[in-house]
């Protein structure tokens, strides 16, 4: 009787126990959250972009020439990269994030591309575009014989098909289409016209992103495609998908500009950056792409074999200052905070050199450019900051008292380190004692938009590579709840998006970053850059602020 | 004496309070986490259109736009669990929350077993080891189990892709078997799928990618069965039973078996509770390994805040559990028929 009652209390307990660790293992796991050679095609192409301008139908004729070429001579047939990054939808109706974008980058293609290694635009799937007076009617011409990668001919239909799909199914980036798009149409099986709500100065940098990208018939017409392997008319095609394990991509032979030269492209998904590092370096991968860790990075530029590879991001980094909680509310404030920053320790001490100090919102490398907020406040200026803090009214015994948020689950584990240089920085000017908080990514968001916080840490990746795209977010508008309005910025950046002559735009984004400076609402941090590490006899590897990584370029050598 | 049969039923009877308690623990909890996870999936530059659209997919609101009561929104969740549909996953394709638990157990279900054996093999030689020869031994014995417990897997992972694949370079880094050697379907499980198919060079390289998570997984779980094995046999060999088999000169070897045999119950159930910390282990070293299985599945879906796919898999991995400690129960009750309600 005593064995049996202990028998169930050992029964009870074991149940209990095994509650116990079930609930400890949802607490655990939730809390734990927080490669035969191909023949290269000569396929360099002089085209002609005629823009027609103004009222009087000033009509500018532009040479483009395609520069980038598929490489010759052979080659090793399968190149291995390894990534931390996810796939997301191989589905550019719903795909909204840097690496599917690159994936879906190499197998389709829009009607105007970037050239490789700048942010300028050279024709893709198009040879050339007019744009009507009033600057609300762009019409491409597209290239003949173009084929899907199964063979099948491409038309101007299937741009309007995909496009139209694309606002269909009213997914993630759908706005980059419907904000400016009121219809497309296909004029001939070679010609496609899209009709804009407004001029839009910037749209043939948005036919170059994937929301613009047609799509194999193959794509289900109304609903999301998450793991379709059709593609459209791109440099490689998908042979095999398993998804968080591999990719592999094969050289497609319809392509507009020939097979590229590597004829099989595997990408390998690791869970672990130092996986990633070390797999390089067991040579189980040829190329280590995102995202290795700022010290990997450095290790591995010392060893032999290895070859790494840095370029200017289009990923920028800020401070947030909410302009309507005291004591952000006053200008004086704000600018003595914007003095005192320290960007180069932050760059240096933090991510040892991989990310480069940024004096304006529009990121270097991009046309237009200013270092406005050099100019007008220099580096860690602590004489300027004390200054300015003075004429605000405060002084060493009446320091001026602030929290500074930030997120440790979004921007990786080095936010923490960002976030206490900053208040060293700010302290060091003697007057400002600075409490630093912290929330978890969707809390930080929730309290953001709801205009709770007075000092945040931000980040941004370009949906399109324009100033556009740097500037307008922030500007009268309320997703960061701090509603920072200065109507003859917004005048500025409004006129600047729908000015066609490059010249024009580029006078309005200086000033209009002079303005930004002066105003210190949205002060600028740093810009990543970006690094790849590539085995010995890996060539091509072309890497720009587009941050997509060409596949059908590299090849290697054994 | 109640039979084993009516033991059984009454066991598995109890298994029903557990996994109601465990269900309510899981919703609940999900819900009271800080953070919207409608913000966390849409992100920062959506539309307020897109929140509501997916607040009703998620049955947070209602078709009118209203919000759900949360005692409502269990109720619904429980109605459609009862039916086998642990709903779907909010990213990626939608797809049932069952279809991609199927496609990432198998990997797991195999570096488990592998781990097992491993911990398993190093726990009974050791412990009995420790339990059976006594002194420094039993010392040594027990300083292995405290170090391999407290060992972090990330770390000892590590070492070992240090040491095995870059230094080396006789084993790999990550993955589970290399480019276009899968064999093909039929358990799952890559090492035996090869073996059935006859495809040698898959069963290789599938052994070669396991080698490394399967030796961290397994040493430090073995901590454990060390330290559970050498007291249970250091227990035993103070009973009667022992003394007098000496006394009768019965040879030592023989001797080792039955207190082996005497020692198990213990052994067996902590190899019914280890199953939790194998689930837990595995997450780390298919992180580490890059291991596709349903570790780093659930670890990814937690990041994205894939609510209903977060939930139907911890659910799942509870019905698991206790489904184990059932089996090892009645395994329990068949060991020693003392053992009855």
């Amino acid at each position: 009787m005593m064995r049996k009652y202990a028998k169930k209390r050992l029964a009870v307990s074991t149940t209990v126990a095994t509650v116990g660790i079930i609930v400890a293992l949802i607490i655990g796991l939730v809390g734990g959250y927080l490669a035969g050679s191909m023949a290269a095609a000569p396929a360099t192409a002089t085209v002609t972009v005629t823009q027609t301008v103004g009222a009087k139908t000033v009509t500018s004729t532009v040479e483009k020439t395609v520069t980038s070429t598929v490489p010759g001579g052979p080659a090793v047939s399968r190149i291995v990269i390894g990534v931390t990054d996810k796939v997301s939808d191989i589905d550019p109706a719903n795909a909204y994030d840097f690496y599917t974008w690159e994936v879906l980058t190499n197998i389709m293609g829009g009607l105007m591309r970037y050239a490789p290694g700048t942010t300028e635009l050279e024709p893709g799937l198009a040879i050339g575009y007019t744009v009507s007076p009033d600057g609300t009617e762009y019409t491409f011409r597209l290239r003949p014989n173009l084929y899907f990668a199964d063979g099948t001919p491409m038309t101007a239909q299937d741009v309007v098909r995909s496009i139209k799909r694309v606002m269909e199914i009213n997914g993630d980036p759908v706005w980059l289409v419907t904000d400016f798009v009121k219809d497309v149409v296909a004029v001939d099986d070679h010609t496609v016209k899209f009709i804009l709500k407004k001029p839009v100065a910037f749209f043939p940098a948005l036919v170059a992103i994937p929301p613009y990208f047609p799509v194999h018939p193959a794509y289900k017409p109304k609903e999301i495609d998450s793991d379709q392997t059709a593609g459209g008319v791109g440099p490689y095609r998908i042979v095999k998908w398993v998804r968080d394990v591999e990719l592999v991509l094969e050289a497609n032979p319809y392509w507009w500009q020939g097979a590229p030269k590597t004829k099989q492209i595997v990408i390998k998904f690791f869970k672990d950056a130092t996986a990633l590092r070390m797999a390089l370096e067991a040579g189980e991968i040829d190329i280590a792409w995102r995202t290795l860790r700022p010290t990997d990075i450095n290790d591995l530029k010392g060893k032999s074999g290895i070859k790494v590879i840095e370029v200017p991001g289009p990923y920028i980094r800020y401070i947030i200052f909410n302009t309507k909680i005291p004591p952000f509310d006053n200008p004086l404030v704000r600018k003595a905070l914007a003095a005192a920053v320290d960007r180069k320790a932050i760059c240096e001490r933090v991510f040892l050199g991989t990310t480069t100090p940024l004096y304006s919102m529009i990121p270097i490398g991009m046309w237009s450019h200013k270092d406005s907020f050099l100019e007008k406040y220099g580096e860690h200026n602590l004489e300027l900051a004390k200054k300015l803090l003075k004429e605000a009214g405060y002084s060493e015994t009446n320091k001026l008292k602030i929290e500074l948020w930030y997120t440790p689950t979004h921007y990786g584990d080095t936010e923490v380190d960002v976030a206490t240089l900053i208040k060293e920085a700010w302290e060091e000017t003697g007057m400002v004692e600075v409490t630093l908080k912290s929330a978890e990514w969707t809390t930080y968001l929730e309290y953001t938009r709801k205009g709770m916080l007075g000092a945040t840490l931000y980040g941004w990746y370009p949906d399109y590579i324009d100033p556009d795209d740097y500037t307008s977010p922030w500007v009268n508008t309320t997703w960061t709840g701090y509603a920072y309005s200065n109507p003859e910025l917004k005048k500025l950046l409004d006129e600047a998006s729908v000015k066609p002559i490059l010249e024009e735009r580029t006078k309005l984004y200086e000033r209009a970053q002079d303005i930004w400076a002066d105003d210190a609402a949205v002060v600028p941090l740093f810009q990543g850059k970006l690094a790849v590490a590539v085995r010995e006899g890996v060539e091509g590897v072309i890497l720009d602020p587009t941050m997509l990584f060409r596949y059908w370029l590299i090849y290697k050598v054994s | 004496m109640a039979s084993l049969k009516t033991f059984i039923i009454a066991r598995a009877l109890a298994l029903i309070p557990t996994i109601l308690i465990l269900i309510t623990l899981v919703f609940f909890i999900m819900r009271v986490l800080p953070g919207d996870p409608v913000v966390a999936i849409v992100g920062m530059k959506a539309p307020p259109e897109r929140v509501i659209e997916l607040k009703k997919e998620l049955g947070l609101m209602d078709e009118a736009g209203n919000p759900i009561p949360l005692p409502i929104q269990y109720l619904n969740y429980l109605s459609k669990l009862v039916s086998g549909d642990l709903g779907r996953s909010l990213i990626w394709g939608k797809r049932p929350v069952l279809v991609e638990i199927m496609e990432h157990l198998p990997a797991t279900i195999e570096l488990a077993i592998a781990g097992f054996i491993v911990s398993i093999i190093l726990g009974l030689v050791l412990g009995s080891l420790g339990g059976w020869m006594g002194g420094k031994m039993s010392s040594a014995v027990k300083t292995y189990g405290a170090i391999t417990y407290a060992l972090f897997i990330p770390w000892i992972g590590m070492l070992f892709q240090l040491f095995f694949a870059v230094w080396l370079g006789v084993l790999p880094v990550a993955g589970r078997i290399d480019t276009g050697l899968e064999p093909p379907t039929i358990t799952g499980l890559y090492l035996i799928d090869s073996m059935i198919a006859g495809k040698w060079d898959s069963f290789l390289s599938a052994l070669r990618h396991i080698t490394l998570p399967a030796l961290t997984l397994g040493l430090v779980i073995s901590g454990v069965f060390t330290r559970v094995t050498r007291t249970s046999v250091e227990e035993v060999m103070r009973q009667d039973f022992v003394v007098a088999a000496r006394a009768r000169g019965i040879p030592e070897h023989k001797i080792l078996l039955h207190v082996l045999k005497n020692s198990f119950v213990p052994i067996l159930t902590m190899m019914g509770l280890q199953l939790a910390l194998l689930m837990t282990g595995a997450v780390l070293t298919e992180t580490t390994f890059s291991w596709p299985g349903m570790g780093t599945f659930l670890l990814e879906r937690i990041q994205y805040r894939d609510y209903t796919t977060v939930q139907g898999t911890v659910v799942f991995f509870a019905i698991i559990v206790s489904l184990v400690n059932l089996i090892v129960d009645i395994c329990y009750a068949y060991i020693d028929p003392r053992i009855r309600y």
